[in-house]
């Protein structure tokens, strides 16, 4: 059996102490292998955001250990953590979080920046990213001329520039309308079919979790329900 | 990765000119302030140094009382005519000896008058300060000793009351004095101290003495060396010469002075420099307090960009290139200013010595050091709001609206 890319091992995340602490994550198993595409749901405060800035080393669980790609990340330090989220990672936002007044090309070439490439070079992958969804010739647009599809795109490029083993979607159709959010969807199902890059995605919309070839459900701070797409529960509601 | 940091760092200047502006205003005026204070100093001194070496080194001023910083100048008496000979007579190596008897009147010719400066001398007086006529004659031996109301006037003296009058034989109205213009002093423009040396008028010693303070005291002998002969010398010569005549007793201190050029500049340079210093501090605290409008604006601009740094902290910026950005922008917003002070300083320097008619000497010393300073205020005040930026929790970053 080879080793899962994602595993959490009794996860659990508390916020605060005492009488105000709160359990956003409890006591969580979870395994995700490479090349998956999974859909996060679950009502506001289920533990769903918190999971993935777990997954993402953007946090780490109060108990418990989350292993990537065999790693134990809790014996990492923040800047190893920066270095695999750097080298592994590709986030993309619900509000896109792209840097305003500064053009789409140069968004993208961000995370090439801190891995001390050159100009040229930058500049070419770039290139590269936003042809790959489909943005050539808006390169040198800054957000506020582009449309939130587009901002998305933006931000997906920028995401996948750095060829990331993982990709990241916090709601990444939340503020976008619904074909605007088809496309998206399709984008990142053939980065997934084609480059083989494993999505983890948060939704709570069904029809969009409904791309993923796996869904899991958290309530309360645990994992309700897991299933793969082929569920028969699944399949009627796509 | 600096270059990226650098060109960000000018960019998000240029985003807010006006902004960026004011918050290195503060730089400016200190670091102008300082290049200006130090140019004008420099040029002063370079004028005094060069009047000094002028007149030449073999020079002395006698005068009663102790002078300098830290001595109270005392109720000492004057000297008189009597001193006068004695120090001709019995000490050696003089070329000249020449008794000042200084006042101020005003001088009337014509329609035009003038408040001017009086020195009752002798013509000593020339050879000792290696002053030249430019027309004329000094005075006669026989018009020092019987005060006759004889004149020679400077140049300034000449163009506002005679303008193109020629002077010589004319009368000139001393005070209440009525005498005649023997000659006219070549000119000889403002001293290092800022005084002009053309505006004043030589009268034989017992002429003033007799009629313009109505006393018969001197207030000091110039006295100059023959060349070759040692200043020192001379100065203990003569010092001892005046303790013996005023009856000062072993225990007790001059109740005058001895000074040569050299140690009338060493005086002037104490008082410039603690003028100087003083003019620093003031300096200092305003380049403080423009730190201090650095920091604050940093401040504001971190927060203001949380989740641009929310960003950069997630895709894989470490916490150390977040600092490096925020320093390296604090660091050029500060050395902007220091520049933009520099110009502004050697500008108003420029201006002060033309006006002051002193030499435009830039210190390069000065001009690195106040840039460098301008960078480490950078440093210093930019550390705690770059601190603040990298130190940020990316999850609450990205969340910040």
């Amino acid at each position: 059996m080879t080793t899962p890319e994602i595993a959490f091992k009794h996860v659990s995340k508390r916020y605060g102490s005492g009488e105000t602490e709160v359990r956003a994550l409890a006591d969580v198993d979870l395994s995700i292998d490479r090349g998956a595409f999974v859909a996060i749901m679950g009502p506001s405060g289920s533990g769903k955001s918190t999971a993935m800035n777990i997954v993402g080393c953007l946090d780490r669980p109060s108990d418990g250990e989350y292993f990537f790609e065999g790693i134990a990340t809790s014996t990492l330090s923040r800047t190893q953590l920066t270095l695999l989220r750097r080298h592994k990672l590709g986030f993309v936002f619900q509000g896109f979080n792209l840097l305003p007044r500064t053009s789409a090309v140069e968004n993208v070439e961000l995370p090439l920046v801190y891995r001390g490439l050159e100009a040229g070079d930058r500049r070419q992958r770039a290139l590269a990213a936003l042809a790959r969804v489909g943005l050539e010739g808006r390169a040198g647009h800054t957000p506020s001329e582009l449309s939130g599809g587009q901002q998305q795109r933006v931000a997906i490029a920028r995401a996948i520039v750095t060829d990331p083993a993982v990709l990241l979607a916090d709601e990444p159709t939340g503020n976008l309308d619904t074909r605007t959010s088809l496309e998206i969807m399709q984008l990142m199902t053939t980065l997934n079919r084609v480059q083989g890059i494993t999505v983890i995605m948060v939704t709570h919309e069904p029809d969009i979790a409904a791309f993923a070839d796996r869904i899991i459900r958290f309530v309360d701070g645990r994992i309700e329900s897991d299933r793969l797409k082929s569920d028969g529960a699944l399949e009627t509601m796509a | 990765m600096l270059a990226e940091s650098l060109k960000l760092a000018l960019r998000t200047i240029r985003r807010n000119p006006m902004r960026s502006f004011l918050t290195v205003l503060g730089i400016v005026i200190g670091v102008a302030a300082v290049i200006a204070l130090v140019t004008i100093g420099n040029g002063t001194t370079a004028r005094v140094t060069a009047d000094i070496a002028k007149l030449g080194s073999n020079m002395l001023f006698v005068r009663p009382g102790q002078f300098g910083p830290g001595r109270a100048s005392t109720t000492a008496k004057s000297f008189n005519d009597r001193d006068v000979a004695a120090i001709r007579d019995q000490v050696n190596g003089l070329r000249a000896v020449a008794p000042m008897a200084q006042s101020s009147a005003t001088v009337i010719f014509g329609g035009e008058s003038r408040s001017t400066g009086v020195v009752g001398t002798t013509s000593g007086y020339l050879s000792a300060l290696d002053w030249s006529l430019s027309s004329g004659r000094a005075f006669l031996e026989t018009e020092e000793r019987g005060g006759r109301a004889a004149c020679i006037i400077g140049e300034t003296v000449r163009t506002k009351l005679f303008g193109a009058t020629d002077p010589l034989g004319r009368a000139l109205r001393v005070g209440n004095v009525s005498c005649e213009v023997i000659g006219t002093l070549a000119k000889k423009g403002q001293s290092g101290m800022g005084t002009d040396q053309d505006d004043t008028v030589l009268m034989p010693l017992r002429t003033v003495q007799r009629r313009i303070t109505g006393s018969s005291d001197i207030g000091t002998i110039l006295v100059s060396a023959q060349d070759g002969v040692a200043t020192s010398k001379v100065q203990g010569d003569i010092e001892r010469l005046m303790r013996e005549r005023r009856g000062i007793v072993a225990s007790k201190t001059d109740d005058f002075s001895v000074n040569d050029m050299t140690q009338m500049l060493e005086t002037m340079a104490g008082t410039t420099q603690l003028l100087t210093g003083l003019l620093g501090a003031v300096a200092a605290v305003s380049l403080l307090v423009g730190g201090i409008g650095i920091m604050n604006i940093m401040l504001v601009s971190v927060t203001e960009r949380t989740r641009e740094i929310g960003i950069r902290l997630a895709i894989g910026a470490l916490e150390s290139q977040v600092l490096a950005q925020f320093l390296v922008e604090s660091v050029v917003l500060s050395l902007f200013g220091g520049a933009v002070g520099i110009l502004l300083g050697l500008a108003l320097a420029y201006g002060a010595t033309t006006a002051l008619s002193v030499p435009f000497v830039v210190s390069p010393s000065i001009v690195v050091i106040a840039f460098a300073f301008s960078a480490l205020i950078g440093v210093i005040f930019g550390y705690v709001p770059a601190r603040r930026a990298a130190h940020l929790d990316p999850i609450e970053a990205l969340r910040h609206e």
